[in-house]
């Protein structure tokens, strides 16, 4: 059984441990990896790095599992883990406020100062009714990670989990590294 | 009246992000929520913003928005109508 | 089995659960009309703690002004639910979960520069926590928007459950603050008057302070008096990123994964999120009635406190807990007529049960909803 995985930093990008081809880093890259491999959600333009990060590298690993896609399900939860929750989307939020005499509180911004909603915008596209979480955390540190995954799957209904760091600092330094990791009939063993 | 609806078209694409949009691509006669442009009530909102930002015009009652949003035409001779900048 | 052992609330209404449970039967709130405050130009409703009070408070524990008021809040929470316990914080076998939206968000003013600019992140703020109870193992941080503090129960009882720890400390709190104030104001979700949940009337949430404390733990047995945390469960609307699904589909699919198969006579309440507005009040009355648990009493506890955020979950569950210990359905203060389209059993005067067991249930931005079952001595 293949274990699917993705990451992406500002500058690279990898598939199942193989390199994908790209001519744009930072935020351009982002949209490059949207227009050549999604280019059928315009609502990508409205998200926030964050989003953009999580739902372009939730595409790419989600065409690499190769299953029907937007089948409904409430089997497959979306655990997703960062150290700076949504600080780019606070940062611009931050910025319609910070002056008095210019002082223009977006709503489309504010919308994306919660680091969960980038687990509401894969469940939005893909149709998973399943449990959807965010963890924030100083280190990336695996053990913790896993045992959170391990401890999710106490809920029967999940079968599956769309998982991973999705990390974002500001519009040119982020990375995501996600995995599907599935119901094993014995999972104390798990391998990262 | 051309003038200030095609400003509003650019201002709109750029206020919600309408990326692949140009001021050409949008009927101002169209719907824009609905069947137009599909938008939602998070940019009906960032509408509200635009309308006090760029033409000082503060909407007491959100529920107006209903009617003044209509279309990009409806919008227009509301702000040429109401504008205080 | 997964048992409170003890709980704090710290609000306007009190510094300790017995203080707010009391405030909350006589019908007291601290919201209040705030014009101009924080320097933001629309006025607001909102219940918020008196500072001076708790940093007052806090410094006798010696948290002292190198913690943000945030900071204080989580840490005196735990503190004084510790209190009650004899358990060491700085023990390997205790795990502390906070739960919060914004933390420290205030940092991000440019005028704000009492603090390093990384106490911004929440893992920061959650580490001032376990450095002052000398705790040894990583925090964990629950930021789920409004669900987070059923989430931060729902991953204590999954830590005991797998038996990693002895004890689970949840702390949930948020801190009102202009950036939060104005994020609300921009969604016109906000009531400038005292929110009213389910009410025809009803304009809109308040916001509130708070920070609240649950610290479980695991027993093979348990007495008539325990509470237990039965049964948790998150699921997504799959719909839209802030608005609530017409069908409530994730809030029925939670509701439905924690009945199980109990039966729903056996439930006192179901405590709801009930913030006031519109589309959240008239989902919830949706998902209630598909849930088969239209004929269950409800109420909503926002128009005590406002929306407290990262607290509510911990917060309203342990009034909850309170009030069943005291035989009591608390009131819904600002319902009058029912303005939902399902007729759920809501009431303005606190009610009698003799009934153990309730659900809480919350929903938050991004779609995801939360429900938990708690059952005093664990009969369902």
């Amino acid at each position: 059984m293949t274990r699917h995985s993705v990451m992406i930093t500002p500058d690279s990008v990898m598939v199942n441990g193989k390199p994908l081809a790209h001519k744009e880093n930072g935020a351009a890259l982002l949209t490059e990896l949207y227009r050549t491999y999604v280019g059928d959600y315009p609502k990508f333009f409205k998200m926030d790095t964050l989003c953009k990060l999580g739902f372009v590298a939730s595409e790419l690993l989600l065409q690499a599992e190769g299953e029907p896609r937007f089948v409904p399900r409430e089997d497959r939860a979306v655990i997703l883990f960062n150290r700076n929750a949504s600080l780019q989307a606070d940062t611009a939020y931050q910025a319609t406020i910070q002056d008095p005499d210019n002082f223009f509180p977006s709503p489309a911004a504010f919308v994306y100062t919660l680091p969960n909603i980038v687990t509401g915008e894969i469940a939005i596209r893909n149709k998973y009714y399943g449990e959807t979480s965010f963890f924030v955390m100083e280190n990336d540190d695996a053990s913790v990670i896993s045992r959170q995954l391990v401890n999710a799957f106490q809920d029967p209904k999940t079968l599956s989990i769309l998982n991973g760091w999705v990390d974002c600092f500001d519009e040119d330094h982020f990375e995501a590294h996600l995995f599907i990791l599935d119901k094993l009939p014995t999972y104390d063993i798990l391998e990262f | 009246m051309d003038e200030l609806i095609y400003t509003l078209k650019q201002q709109i694409i750029e206020a919600l992000n309408l990326e692949d949009m140009t001021p050409e691509d949008i009927d101002e006669n169209a719907s824009l929520f609905g069947e137009g442009l599909g938008l939602d009530s998070i940019d009906a909102l960032e509408l509200i913003v635009l309308m006090e930002k760029n033409y000082g015009i503060k909407l007491k009652d959100p529920a107006q928005g209903k009617e003044i949003f209509k279309s990009v035409a409806v919008m227009a001779d509301f702000i040429s109508k109401n504008r205080t900048k | 089995m997964i048992v409170k052992v003890s709980d704090n609330i710290i609000s306007p209404l009190g510094m300790s659960t017995a203080e707010n449970y009391a405030a909350v039967k006589e019908g007291r709130s601290e919201l209040q009309r705030h014009d101009g405050l924080w320097g933001l130009p629309e006025p607001f409703t909102a219940s918020l703690m008196n500072r001076e009070a708790v940093n007052e408070m806090a410094k006798q524990k010696g948290i002292d002004d190198q913690y943000t008021f945030f900071e204080k809040m989580i840490v005196l929470s735990v503190a004084k639910a510790l209190e009650q316990t004899s358990i060491d914080p700085a023990s390997d076998k205790v795990l502390f979960i906070l739960s919060t939206t914004k933390g420290n968000v205030f940092l991000l003013d440019k005028r704000e520069t009492g603090f390093p600019a990384e106490r911004v992140r929440l893992g920061m703020a959650a580490k001032q926590m376990t450095d002052y109870f000398h705790n040894p193992n990583a925090p964990i941080v629950v930021s789920n928007a409004c669900i987070s503090g059923v989430c931060a129960q729902i991953q204590a009882m999954r830590e005991l459950e797998s038996g990693n720890f002895d004890y689970v400390i949840t702390v949930g709190a948020d801190v009102q603050s202009a950036f939060i104030v104005s994020g609300f104001q921009s969604f016109k979700a906000l009531s400038v008057d005292p929110c009213k949940p389910f009410d025809a009337n009803r304009s809109g949430l308040n916001l509130g302070d708070a920070s609240a404390t649950i610290i479980f733990t695991r027993r093979d047995s348990v007495s008539e008096n325990d509470w237990v945390a039965f049964r948790g469960a998150i699921r997504n609307d799959a719909n839209h990123i802030s608005g609530p699904s017409r069908t409530g589909e994730g809030s029925y699919r939670a509701l439905r994964a924690v009945l199980g198969d109990l039966n729903p006579e056996k439930l006192a309440f179901i405590n709801t999120h009930g913030t006031a507005t519109l589309y959240n009040d008239e989902m919830e009355s949706v998902a209630i009635e598909r849930a088969g648990l239209a004929r269950v009493p409800v109420n909503g506890l926002k128009g005590y406190y406002g929306h407290t955020m990262g607290a509510a979950g911990i917060l309203e569950t342990i009034l909850s807990m309170q009030a069943i210990d005291d035989c009591n359905i608390l009131a819904t203060k600002g319902f009058e007529t029912i303005g939902v389209t399902h007729p759920l059993i809501l009431s303005n005067q606190n009610q009698p049960t003799d009934k153990r067991a309730f659900i809480k249930l919350l929903s938050g931005f991004g779609g995801c909803n939360a429900a938990l079952l708690m059952a005093k001595g664990g009969a369902v």
